[in-house]
């Protein structure tokens, strides 16, 4: 655009300048074609470039002064962090320590409690007492049978009805139904004892080969291990709760008896006088 | 050609004859011309841009190694991470360990469902199936069975007020027990409801969402402790009325001793 302005602008200055006559006329033309040239068709003076100096400072200083040093700050908090998750939370040689720690202890009394649980208690001498302690800790639950049976044996059956009153028949039986219902429950709660004492096993060995980030699978479920065994305690305790309250509600029973017979024993000691 | 020649001749006497006009008009085109601008890399200010931009590179070299080094770190956070912290194979095996649990859990919950009715009389029998129920709706129902097994308290002309207190207290700790004994029953089996959910839930966890539901397990750990506390209380409840009745058969014996005694005296008196 420029030039082309340039352009027409000479080429009107040239034509006037070999047209015109007279040297006032040439020196007029000439006057006058400089003030357009410096007026119009000049471009404008450049600017100083002392302005972008000054903008390369500004972004040097930004960078030098401001993002440099919290890059760097940055760098030292992690290098720091890592070192203390690698040395101090989760140092790799204490990780490996625990894990050959809970190896060590498996070996150590894995065997040793299993063997005490496992040595033989049983105490009876007679044919029918051994066969009923044989079948009370076998922890097996498809034999309930062959327990009472054998209770049965032991203990022999209620009195038939020529031989006690009802009220002692039925007495005698409740307590040995829940003897009974007590026996069971104990054969269940020992089977389950076997398998929670498996979970253990199982749970410790999987602790044993555990890393820091999978123990609170473990630890989750060794939990939910212990309601369960809380669980199993409170069956047993409720079977225990029935038992006590069955013993105390007999020796309550014999007493309301003898409340009955005293009355009925007064009674008769009266009428015995009185036929005297 | 004579007349090119003769063009010529006059031009140049015509340009001469203007020879000052030139002369100014070529003046004015070298000074006023727009010739093109010359490169600044020769210039001053040249060379201040470059030392500028040096400065900036060597200041974003700078910048790029710290982030090179905060990636090392990184990386090596990460490879650690993933390598000891949280291995995925050590994740999957744990996971994998909870549902062989599962399948122990599920043997344990089937074994306290087996039945162990034993009672053969009609009257225990009735008191049994309240009593193994598990079923807290049932508990009203306890005191009718109990009593037809075991009769009612004495009536007032069987009995002196003292043993029909006795009596009484006596029945109202069996029952207790008894109705505790289908409460915890039935608690326990929630419990080992609960503990068969909250172990499905584990096996679908995350490490980091694993210690949440644990914090539940031990939540409900605590409730089963409690639970069993409240049956270890009511079982020492039962044991100090069994105390105390052995307590009061002493006491009623010697009033009973001392009654007898003095009637005998007194009939002795007579006589």
């Amino acid at each position: 655009m420029h030039y082309f302005l340039y352009t027409v602008f000479f080429s009107v200055f040239a034509w006037l300048m070999l047209t015109v006559h007279g040297r006032r006329r040439v020196l007029a033309v000439t006057l006058a074609g400089v003030i357009v040239v410096a007026l119009v068709v000049t471009p404008p003076q450049a600017q100083a470039q002392g302005g972008i100096v000054q903008a390369i400072q500004a972004v040097l200083k930004v960078l030098n002064t401001l993002i440099l040093p919290v890059v760097n700050s940055i760098h030292g908090t992690r290098s720091a962090n890592s070192t203390f998750y690698q040395t101090t939370v989760w140092p790799v040689q204490s990780i490996s320590q625990a894990n050959a720690q809970v190896l060590q202890m498996m070996g150590q009394y894995g065997n040793l409690m299993s063997r005490i649980l496992g040595s033989n208690l049983r105490s009876a001498t007679l044919p029918a007492p051994q066969s009923m302690e044989t079948l009370l800790r076998d922890h097996q639950v498809n034999n309930f049978g062959g327990l009472t049976q054998s209770f049965n044996s032991t203990y022999r059956t209620i009195p038939t009805p020529t031989d006690a009153s009802q009220a002692d028949r039925d007495m005698a039986d409740f307590d040995d139904a829940l003897t009974l219902d007590s026996l069971k429950t104990l054969k269940a709660s020992d089977s389950a004892t076997d398998l929670e004492l498996q979970a253990a096993n199982s749970i410790e060995s999987a602790a044993s080969q555990a890393a820091a980030g999978s123990t609170p699978f473990l630890t989750a479920t060794a939990t939910t291990s212990s309601i369960r065994s809380q669980a199993l305690t409170q069956k047993m305790l409720a079977a225990e709760l029935r038992q006590e309250a069955a013993r105390i509600a007999h020796q309550n029973g014999l007493r309301k008896r003898g409340a009955m017979f005293t009355t009925q024993l007064r009674g008769t000691i009266m009428n015995l006088t009185k036929h005297n | 050609m004579t007349n090119v020649a003769e063009a010529l001749k006059q031009i140049k006497s015509w340009m001469w004859s203007r020879r000052l006009r030139f002369t100014l008009l070529i003046s004015v085109l070298v000074l006023t011309a727009p010739w093109p601008a010359s490169g600044q890399a020769d210039g001053p200010c040249c060379a201040i841009l470059v030392a500028g931009l040096s400065s900036i590179a060597n200041s974003l070299q700078s910048i790029a190694h710290s982030l090179s080094a905060i990636l090392g770190v990184d990386q090596g956070m990460l490879r650690f991470e993933q390598t000891v912290v949280w291995p995925t194979s050590a994740i999957t095996q744990a996971q994998g360990l909870v549902g062989a649990q599962q399948g122990i859990f599920t043997r344990i919950q089937a074994l306290t469902h087996i039945p162990v009715n034993s009672a053969t009389q009609p009257n225990p029998q009735q008191l049994e199936i309240n009593l193994l129920s598990g079923n807290p709706s049932m508990i009203g129902q306890t005191s009718a069975s109990y009593t037809a097994l075991y009769g009612p308290v004495p009536p007032t002309t069987d009995a002196s007020p003292q043993v029909r207190d006795l009596v009484d207290m006596t029945d109202a700790a069996a029952q207790d027990a008894m109705k505790r004994a289908i409460q915890i029953d039935a608690l326990s089996d929630l419990e080992l409801q609960a503990a068969g959910q909250i172990n499905q839930s584990i096996q679908t966890a995350a490490p980091g969402s694993a210690p949440i539901i644990e914090a539940q397990a031990d939540a409900w750990l605590v409730r089963a402790n409690a639970y069993t506390q409240a049956a270890t209380a009511d079982l020492m409840r039962l044991r100090a009325i069994d105390l105390a009745n052995s307590s009061a058969d002493i006491k009623m014996g010697a009033t009973n001793t001392t009654n007898l005694r003095q009637q005998l005296m007194n009939l002795l008196q007579h006589n």
